[in-house]
């Protein structure tokens, strides 16, 4: 779908105009997004879509209040009438606000930034696509018990054109490309799932149509099909205490709900509470609490070449930073925005601020929180384990309102006896308390077991944002940890 | 509003102008206006439009799929002959059931003109006063209020013309006090009957309980679930077990017990897009019309929801299930009812010798071990312990992780009362929730402050 260019000129007039009208702050967001999805289920095409979405997005800063107001329609006229929609609701709230906000400071830049990608995915013959995955799904039909087996691909091509009245004009051009499968296998009252090569829509990634080829979408098919057989005849985990290794993919979980989402500052200052809840990182505890043992250091880098949490510039044209959220086991810094910063009197802002599109204005959200490696090989941490499980492939998560206690279920895991992996175990479940978790961590693994994945749902917001954010995970071990059969 | 008519016109245009065998051209359009506020401060306050225009096309049984915002000319033609091309690179479909037909179904009878022209000086004067009772009762308060309006239309080349329009308003309210919160929220087609004022005395009741929250040992309770805590568990159920998708893959609890007693006879669900009491939309996105839909009957497994494709399979008609063209969760129902029982909701805590009361749930997930429906899920706001039928003390918040097919086998007692129970922001269907009395629901865990 040929799509026209990113409307500059339309978008620095309407800044201008803006700035007449006397506000304090205004900033004029263009996004476009295209989006191919294809989704084949056992070996037929369930769907091929394409979705192309563009608009301009303006928020508006006045007396200190927010107005916000959007538009897809690119003309002066449409784009005026938003302008003047946003500044009305600057104004109504400003006369019942009591605390005005203050911005913290960020040196407007002109710029462009482009994300890596050798094979641009919306240039791939659509046949190409789908034999890839019709051969993939069609490696994992065949025995009786496979009730479905799905394979998907997903394909971003954003562009963005960020203005503000304080001079910065920032053109963005990122494309994202993913893939997964998944099977479901029954046999009786057993109903067993494996995905591959991750959960919750496989794989993504800053990169183009080389990351889908990368995949190894067959190999793995044979790999999960293997493993959800055996799922079926299986035994659950014995409940207990015990010692826990998490493989990257379960990480990344761990990470998401754990420690991004509770170091979100909006979050932490209220503006999540009649949704999403709050957050256990009040401010009286930045720099203080023991969030993790000495081997937890997590980091929000949005610098991290691949990772879908990546930008050259935020959605209000701060740079992107690598943020220790966690340094040695020490709670160090939040997750912000120019806004959050300004009130917490920081000297800038974190630079996490992000938009699903056009339509919303842009909330605190995760970049790429990432566990920091260890030195370990994952032979030398399971070494000395006399009995615990290794877990793989996030199935369920749930987690209370202030980020605490957190329960998850994984797709799979392995016994460790002695240190070696013993049979694969099905319904595994573990719950803990965030701090307390952490603070059991005692390893990770180190570099070369580092893996950075792309997580698509992470939701936000009211309205509902959807935001793809990276985690990057070694292998970690955890001891004392609370695990049961998910019965 | 963009209309019926033009809305319908222009679906119709793209119809005719389409090269395919058949064509469904299906357009939702909203708007919000919403403002967030904590602690006495609006923090975010918007106006959100949005449109979505899905062209299906059919061309020697091959389909494609194209998705736009935009609803001008070159626009859609645009939209349109990305679905040709997509339809003619894609490999044929072996089973692929023919478009629905003949359907004409326009209606606006949901739209409440005081809804769609609520001055915003009038917005903001309710929220000031929310803002000034709170702090008259030393409390503060955080939450949102909402309001918008809907359009659905569908038109196929097969004559389908279909066309919805409602308004909504809503408001979320949570109001805390020292280390107590409390929690209220509303929604109406009519915002004069949005009644804020008692919704925010009902969390402050809450947060300004005279004691302090009590930490309880994990264990089986007794537990009174109110309407909003009820609506999210058997929205679950309806993800995860009443549509024909997981039936089909045998992940539904439904799979093979259909005509079983799988609840206590207590218990019956129906879905029904066509219920006033409900968010009612009375078609689908193939436009075919809503058809009332038990799915437990007096506790018995009695049925699943269809779309035109899983019709197809089991052949049977369509529910008026189908969503979006680009969805691959299958048809779900998303207007559920429970009926109601023979109790008030006070004479079900005052039967209760000790047990919980339980307003709403946090962060549910029915995902963990779907045939027995097990879940997981947190006590939030307002969450209380109930000793000789009194409410004695707010609780600490506690997770559960029970089969509810367990819990809705063991029913106390059902409220007479019902109460409706959906989101003004995000458009997640409506459930229609009496309060249940459960004699058994497992807590596994409870946070640690």
């Amino acid at each position: 779908m040929p799509t026209p260019a990113a409307p500059k000129n339309l978008v620095t007039q309407l800044v201008r105009a803006i700035q007449r009208r006397g506000v304090d702050y205004a900033d004029v967001r263009f996004m476009r997004l295209l989006h191919e999805s294809l989704v084949v289920e056992q070996g037929q095409v369930k769907t091929i879509s394409l979705t192309e979405s563009a608009g301009i997005g303006i928020r508006v800063l006045i007396h200190g209040s927010w107005g916000f107001a959007s538009t897809p329609h690119l003309n002066l006229a449409s784009l005026r009438r938003a302008a003047g929609q946003a500044i009305d609701l600057a104004k109504a709230s400003a006369s019942i606000n009591k605390k005005l906000l203050r911005l913290a400071p960020v040196k407007p830049v002109k710029a462009t930034h482009r994300s890596s990608w050798q094979i641009d995915p919306f240039t791939v013959p659509l046949s190409n696509k789908l034999d890839y995955l019709v051969w993939a799904t069609s490696t994992l039909l065949g025995p009786k018990v496979i009730k479905r087996v799905t394979a998907h691909m997903d394909f971003h091509k954003y562009t963005k054109l960020f203005a503000s009245t304080e001079g910065a004009c920032i053109e963005q051009d990122i494309i994202e490309s993913g893939a997964g499968l998944e099977v479901v296998a029954q046999h009786g009252n057993e109903v067993q799932l494996r995905s591959y090569p991750n959960s919750h829509r496989g794989a993504l990634a800053q990169a183009g149509f080389e990351y889908v080829k990368q995949l190894d979408l067959v190999g793995g098919a044979k790999t999960i099909q293997s493993e959800v057989l055996q799922l079926l005849r299986a035994e659950s985990p014995k409940p207990g205490l015990t010692t826990v290794v998490l493989d990257p993919t379960q990480v990344v979980m761990q990470l998401h709900e754990s420690c991004g989402h509770p170091a979100e500052l909006d979050r932490v200052l209220g503006q999540e509470l009649s949704y999403a809840g709050g957050s256990f990182l009040t401010t009286d505890r930045l720099g203080k609490l023991r969030y993790g043992s000495d081997h937890v250091t997590i980091v929000a880098d949005a610098t991290l070449p691949g990772g879908v949490g990546s930008f050259g510039y935020d959605d209000e044209g701060v740079p992107a930073q690598r943020v220790e959220l966690v340094r040695n086991g020490i709670f160090s810094a939040y997750l912000s925005s120019r806004e959050s910063a300004g009130r917490l009197g920081l000297r800038a802002s974190g630079g996490a601020m992000r938009a699903e599109l056009w339509d919303v204005p842009p909330l605190v959200r995760m970049t790429n929180v990432n566990l920091e490696p260890g030195d370990a090989t994952l032979d030398e941490l399971l070494h000395d384990i006399k009995h615990g499980y290794l877990l793989s492939t996030n199935k369920s998560w749930s987690i209370d309102d202030r980020r605490l206690n957190f329960q998850f279920t994984t797709e799979i895991a392995w016994e460790i006896e002695h240190g070696k992996l013993g049979a694969i175990v099905k319904n595994p479940l573990y719950t803990g308390i965030t701090p307390q978790f952490w603070g059991r961590c005692t390893g990770a693994t180190d570099r070369a077991t580092w893996k950075l994945w792309g997580v698509s749902n992470c939701a936000k917001g009211e309205p509902m944002q959807l935001m793809h954010v990276g985690h990057g995970a070694p292998y970690a071990r955890f001891d004392g940890v609370a695990v049961a059969p998910a019965r | 509003m963009i209309g019926a008519s033009k809305l319908l016109n222009e679906l119709k245009q793209v119809v005719k102008r389409s090269q395919a065998d058949a064509t469904i051209v299906c357009a939702e359009a909203s708007t919000r206006r919403v403002a967030r506020f904590a602690y006495e401060n609006i923090h975010q306050d918007l106006v959100q439009e949005s449109l979505t225009v899905y062209v299906k096309v059919i061309l020697n049984k091959r389909v494609g799929v194209a998705v736009t915002d935009t609803f001008e000319r070159a626009g859609l033609a645009r939209c349109l002959r990305a679905a040709q091309e997509i339809a003619k690179h894609a490999p044929p479909a072996k089973h692929l059931p023919a478009l629905p037909g003949g359907h004409r179904l326009v209606t606006d009878e949901d739209v409440v003109q005081r809804t769609l022209q609520v001055p915003p000086e009038e917005f903001l004067k309710t929220l000031k006063r929310l803002f000034q009772l709170c702090q008259g009762a030393g409390a503060q308060l955080a939450g949102s209020f909402a309001t918008g309006e809907d359009e659905l239309a569908v038109a196929n080349s097969n004559g389908v013309a279909c066309y919805h329009a409602s308004t909504v308003a809503g408001a979320k309210l949570v109001t805390m006090y020292r280390k107590l919160s409390g929690y209220a929220s509303g929604i109406d087609r009519d915002i004069s009957r949005l009644d804020l004022e008692p919704l925010l005395e009902r969390a402050l009741k809450q947060c300004l309980h005279r004691r302090d929250p009590v930490t309880l040992p994990v264990g089986t309770y007794e537990v009174i679930l109110e309407p909003e805590a009820v609506a999210e568990l058997v929205m679950w159920l309806g993800y995860i077990a009443f549509g024909a998708k997981s039936f089909q893959e045998r992940t539904s609890f439904l799979a093979g017990r259909i005509g079983e007693s799988l609840m206590a006879r207590g218990i019956s669900i129906v879905d029904d897009g066509t219920d006033p009491d409900g968010l009612r939309l009375p078609f689908d996105f193939e436009g075919v019309p809503k058809q009332r839909v038990p799915l437990i009957e007096r506790g018995k497994a009695s049925g699943i929801v269809y779309d035109s494709a899983y019709g197809l399979l089991y052949g049977r008609p369509s529910t008026g299930h189908a969503p979006p063209p680009t969805d691959t969760e299958g048809p779900i129902p998303s207007h559920l009812f429970m009926g109601p029982g023979a109790k008030r909701r006070d004479e079900l805590i005052r039967s209760c010798r000790r047990g919980l009361l339980i307003p709403r749930f946090h962060y549910v997930s029915g995902l963990l071990n779907p045939r027995e429906a097990l879940m997981t899920g947190l006590t939030r706001e307002g969450a209380c312990l109930i000793e000789d039928g009194k409410l004695s003390a707010p609780i600490t918040t506690m997770r559960f992780t029970q089969s509810l097919l367990e819990a809705f086998q063991h029913v106390l007692g059902i409220s007479k009362e019902r109460t409706l129970i959906a989101d003004a922001i995000h458009d997640t269907g409506s459930a229609v929730m009496p309060t249940l009395h459960l004699a058994k629901f497992r807590f596994t865990g409870r946070s640690e402050r």
